[in-house]
């Protein structure tokens, strides 16, 4: 692994999830922020198998705007370090940096589980 | 604009963020009505079907993007094809100032607004053109 790339811990500092945000981004509607929720952390799955598949081909076009998409949402509803990782990977896929992209995506697959877990337990 | 004539589209690939516009936007004018396309190709669809007056675009999508979506209403626009001239909010993810520049230069965009989206923005911007 290159000594140069963001670690793990580089992301870790940010909130897996910020509750206030995701709340005021909903006008405070809880009801509103579990549907939201749901499409979200189901669309993540979809997202990292797709990502899968392109990373084998090596569609930087499609990972761009994959990376770009999670980021988007990410910020949106809190998840502040999930889109943190994404907004890096989108700039992997921008300058076509496989081994950077893998090693982000790693990163970013660990992220995802401990959202997932976090989401469970609050709810 | 008369807010009980009022019809948005929403194009956003993104099911959550669709969801969050929507209920803002239902929130804020309950008499309006409200479409949505998850690329630039059904927005243009829904473009010609249902003649929304304010765009909410996102720029980066799969399928058609956003920048495609404004070339051919542009286009037809120019062609004549369309008579009427929508107002195009640009809600978008994208960080490059210059690329976020160029964007805002282009047919109807009336706005460029970062994601993630602050509503009072997009609030105080729709209500200078809806009585």
């Amino acid at each position: 692994m290159n000594a140069k790339f963001p670690q793990k811990d580089d992301f870790l500092s940010v909130p897996i999830f910020e509750m206030e945000k995701a709340l005021n981004r909903v006008h405070y509607k809880k009801d509103l922020l579990e549907r939201v929720i749901d499409i979200f952390v189901k669309s993540l799955s979809e997202r990292i198998n797709a990502i899968e598949t392109d990373l084998q081909h090596e569609n930087w076009e499609s990972l761009n705007t994959l990376a770009h998409s999670i980021k988007g949402s990410s910020w949106t509803i809190g998840a502040q370090q999930l889109g943190n990782i994404a907004y890096a990977m989108e700039k992997a896929a921008g300058s076509k940096d496989i081994d950077l992209f893998t090693h982000l995506f790693q990163i970013f697959q660990d992220s995802a589980q401990r959202f997932c877990e976090f989401e469970k337990k609050v709810n | 604009m008369d807010k009980q004539k009022i019809r948005f589209l929403i194009v956003e690939d993104d099911e959550m963020i669709r969801l969050i516009h929507k209920d803002f936007l239902n929130d804020l004018y309950p008499e309006s009505k409200i479409f949505e396309a998850e690329n630039g190709a059904q927005g243009i669809c829904h473009y010609f079907e249902s003649h929304p007056n304010i765009i909410l675009l996102d720029m980066m999508m799969p399928i058609m993007g956003g920048e495609a979506f404004l070339d051919i209403l542009e286009e037809g626009h120019r062609s004549n094809i369309l008579k009427e001239k929508p107002k195009i909010i640009v809600v978008t993810a994208i960080k490059d100032v210059k690329e976020l520049m160029s964007i805002g230069k282009r047919f109807a965009v009336e706005a460029v607004i970062s994601k993630p989206l602050v509503q009072n923005q997009l609030k105080s911007l729709l209500e200078d053109w809806i009585i």
